[in-house]
């Protein structure tokens, strides 16, 4: 046979197919479409965002394979597909940092629509199908961080039914619908299991589906030039001109950018996933276990932050409306605004807010990698009293410093730069509190600190105070008021002996003015 | 045309080899062994370090000291760790309400003599580890010559007859301190130089002086339980 005969040969069952759907015919705009000339390299992080949501799927089906979604046995498969499975860890880890890379590659993508505009007229609904995607893919990220079923994701899941808990009215029912009854057990990962594998994704491909269709349907925005406005009644007409005059096919002048670029991708993902491995599982799900520290995931880490830091009273307020109105501005961006500039340096209130949340969500997500509200569990019993705060102390001194281990203050406070940041750093409280004022915080609490009267004796309470009352740095005064006196020593109530006064002592040392 | 499958060998071969030893592959944690220098380390750091530290650090008598531990002997210190002493040193014996077995006790002690102990087996300070009781009267006098110049009330050291000091810390602590000392802090042991005793003292005034120093310790029926606790 010759070639021409072996072309024909291969070509009839396409052809074949081709007549009876006309997939070819569908799909080939796909490849040929016209793209703006002056799209590059900004162009390229939907295609990640793309590449990595395909990645999820087909590494997700691989795990489906082997997860078990039980209650009892879901961590101990995990161990499984890690220990046993050969590279069974390198697919848990590309699935877990592809689902980070996808939230970031989203994010950056969506701060490039909007700083260059590119969501205004007729691109309105092309940003709000991306919004949804957003959220689906958040929750994606957090039902996967419930798959692993560890200490995290019950901890997790326990903040998540406390804040549902806390919507009026509803709250009961919402949080029973959320959990599969009432409380966190098997139920609960059965039903994130379907949201995690069945809904949320054929929700986010529809979606996809829909992004593509609008992207289809109404071209790749130009790059932002100052002075060229978008004007809704003649704008398409123009641009559907320009693209015929001046574009090109997005196969191969645009997408070569888009594999470059998801290559580069792909190899980092995979440098990723092999270096530092696969997410969890943490300790075992079990509520007795009080030895943990859970933290969610990278993409909620700020949301996190933010709720750790919120005044304890409008906790519930923000907690349940900030959200809503969150979403509500999304979705509301093209509508605040569809026509005009679109230069970044025609919108510099924009770029400013663009700057301002993307700060913010790095300072939060900081905040809460760091934590610094929580206290450092075993700070009292592994941080050892730093020497500048023993030299030249007195014995009662030295057991304050016991009792200051001893009652867990370092869990909270700072001595020589080590300890909780929950409470101020004491090494200069001297200078800032007298012993009488220092004795009141102590045993009255206040400012978030609990009371600790009841729980050291006078003897205790003297001896903690009297240390504290040394650490200020030698060239600083201490606080108290000049004039005023001497606070007397917490004595208790039968002091029966007085200082010795033997011979060969000099009587003002044995008879003692105060070492104040 | 050799030239692709041959990438592709190699790269299978790369593949079957290298990937499942990545540096991400999780490893299977295994439990540090009871007893070895590694599991001593880190019992000591979290859960003792913060008083008992080594040179000047910590406000507590260091363990990090070959010195305590040519004195100390392993009965004393695991009595001490299971039961623990005065107000402020917690029992970990599992008994007690701690969270350490007796077996993990002794192993524990163990490894931290062999990290610190400089081959000594303890017991050879030439004076008990133990608080021995002593002739208070006895004690009065050599207080006075030996400890007052600096620990008198309003001495340079500080008093050690503060009443608030006695109801926090033991006899075998008071014990403790003087036969220790501490040397990073220029607090002598027992058996360096003191005023008037240019050789320390005797076992027996140690006794004798501690002894002495206890019977400052306030009691009343407020703090009975105190002072029992304290003994």
């Amino acid at each position: 046979m010759n070639r021409d005969a072996i072309i024909k040969l291969l070509k009839q069952p396409v052809q074949w197919v081709e007549e009876r759907t006309g997939v070819i015919a569908f799909s080939a705009p796909l490849l040929t479409h016209h793209v703006p000339r002056s799209a590059k390299w900004w162009y390229v992080f939907g295609s990640a965002t793309l590449m990595f949501f395909t990645i999820q799927i087909v590494t997700g089906v691989c795990l489906g394979t082997m997860y078990a979604p039980s209650a009892s046995n879901a961590w101990e498969s995990l161990r499984y597909i890690d220990e046993e499975i050969p590279l069974g860890w390198m697919l848990r880890a590309l699935h877990g940092w592809s689902s980070s890379a996808m939230v970031v590659m989203m994010a950056i993508h969506m701060l490039q629509v909007f700083m260059h505009g590119s969501f205004k007229y007729p691109r309105e609904l092309n940003w709000i199908t991306g919004v949804f995607l957003l959220l689906t893919v958040l929750a994606l990220a957090f039902t996967g961080q419930v798959m692993r079923w560890d200490q995290d994701a019950y901890w997790g899941l326990g903040i998540g039914a406390a804040i549902v808990d806390r919507v009026p009215v509803f709250g009961d029912q919402m949080r029973a619908l959320m959990l599969g009854g009432p409380i966190i057990g098997g139920e609960t990962l059965n039903r994130f299991f379907a949201l995690h594998v069945f809904i949320l994704p054929g929700a986010a491909i529809g979606l996809v589906g829909i992004h593509m269709t609008l992207i289809m349907k109404n071209g790749i925005s130009e790059m932002p030039k100052p002075g060229e406005i978008v004007v809704p009644s003649t704008y398409r007409k123009e641009f559907e001109e320009r693209m015929h005059k001046t574009g090109v096919p997005f196969f191969p002048d645009a997408a070569q950018r888009d594999m470059v670029f998801c290559g580069v991708c792909l190899i980092l993902l995979v440098f990723l996933a092999a270096y530092y491995g696969p997410f969890g599982p943490g300790g075992m799900p079990d509520p007795t276990l009080i030895n943990t520290n859970p933290r969610p995931d990278y993409p909620f880490m700020w949301i996190f932050g933010a709720v750790s830091l919120l005044p304890p009273a409008s906790e519930t307020a923000i907690m349940l409306i900030s959200p809503v109105i969150g979403i509500a501005i999304l979705v509301a961006v093209p509508f605040l605004s569809n026509s005009g500039e679109r230069a970044p340096s025609r919108r510099p209130g924009m770029m400013l807010l663009a700057v301002f949340v993307v700060m913010a969500i790095v300072a939060l997500t900081w905040e809460g990698v760091t934590s610094p509200w929580s206290p450092v569990m075993n700070g009292w019993s592994a941080l050892p009293t730093p020497t500048q705060f023993v030299k030249g102390r007195t014995p009662l001194q030295m057991q304050g410093a016991v009792v200051f281990q001893y009652a867990q203050c370092r869990n909270c406070h700072e001595l020589g730069g080590f300890g909780g940041k929950r409470g101020p750093a004491l090494d200069e409280i001297a200078t800032r509190m007298s012993p009488d004022q220092i004795v009141r915080q102590v045993q009255q609490g206040g400012g978030n600190m609990p009371a600790f009267g009841k729980n050291l004796n006078s003897a205790q309470m003297t001896a903690i105070v009297d240390f504290l009352s040394t650490l200020r740095p030698a060239n600083e005064p201490d606080s108290t008021i000049p004039g005023a006196q001497l606070p007397l020593p917490i004595k208790s109530p039968l002091t029966l002996n007085e200082p010795f006064t033997g011979t060969g002592v000099p009587a003002e040392i044995a008879t003692g003015a105060s070492s104040r | 045309m050799l030239r692709i499958p041959n990438f592709f060998s190699c790269l299978l071969i790369f593949a079957s080899i290298g990937c499942d030893r990545m540096p991400g592959k999780p490893t299977v944690a295994t439990p540090v062994a009871i007893g070895s220098s590694a599991w001593t380390q880190s019992t000591f750091d979290t859960n003792c370090r913060g008083c008992h530290s080594q040179g000047a650090e910590g406000a507590a008598i260091p363990l990090i000291d070959a010195g305590y531990w040519k004195v100390a002997t392993d009965a004393q210190v695991i009595q001490v760790i299971s039961h623990g002493q005065g107000v402020l040193m917690p029992s970990y014996l599992e008994s007690n309400g701690g969270p350490m077995s007796a077996e993990q006790i002794a192993a524990f002690v163990k490894g931290m003599r062999s990290l610190w102990g400089a081959g000594s087996p303890g017991g050879q300070g030439g004076i008990s580890d133990v608080v021995v009781a002593g002739n208070a009267d006895a004690g009065a006098h050599v207080f006075a010559s030996a400890c007052a110049s600096c620990h008198a009330a309003g001495g340079s050291a500080g008093s050690v007859t503060d009443p608030m000091y006695l109801k926090l810390i033991s006899n075998q602590g008071l014990w403790s301190a003087i036969v220790y000392g501490r040397a990073a802090l220029a607090s002598p042991a027992w058996n360096e130089p003191m005023p008037n005793h240019p050789n320390g003292l005797t076992p027996t005034e140690v006794a004798d002086v501690v002894s002495w120093i206890a019977q400052a310790r306030p009691v009343s029926p407020a703090n009975n339980q105190n002072a029992s606790n304290a003994k």
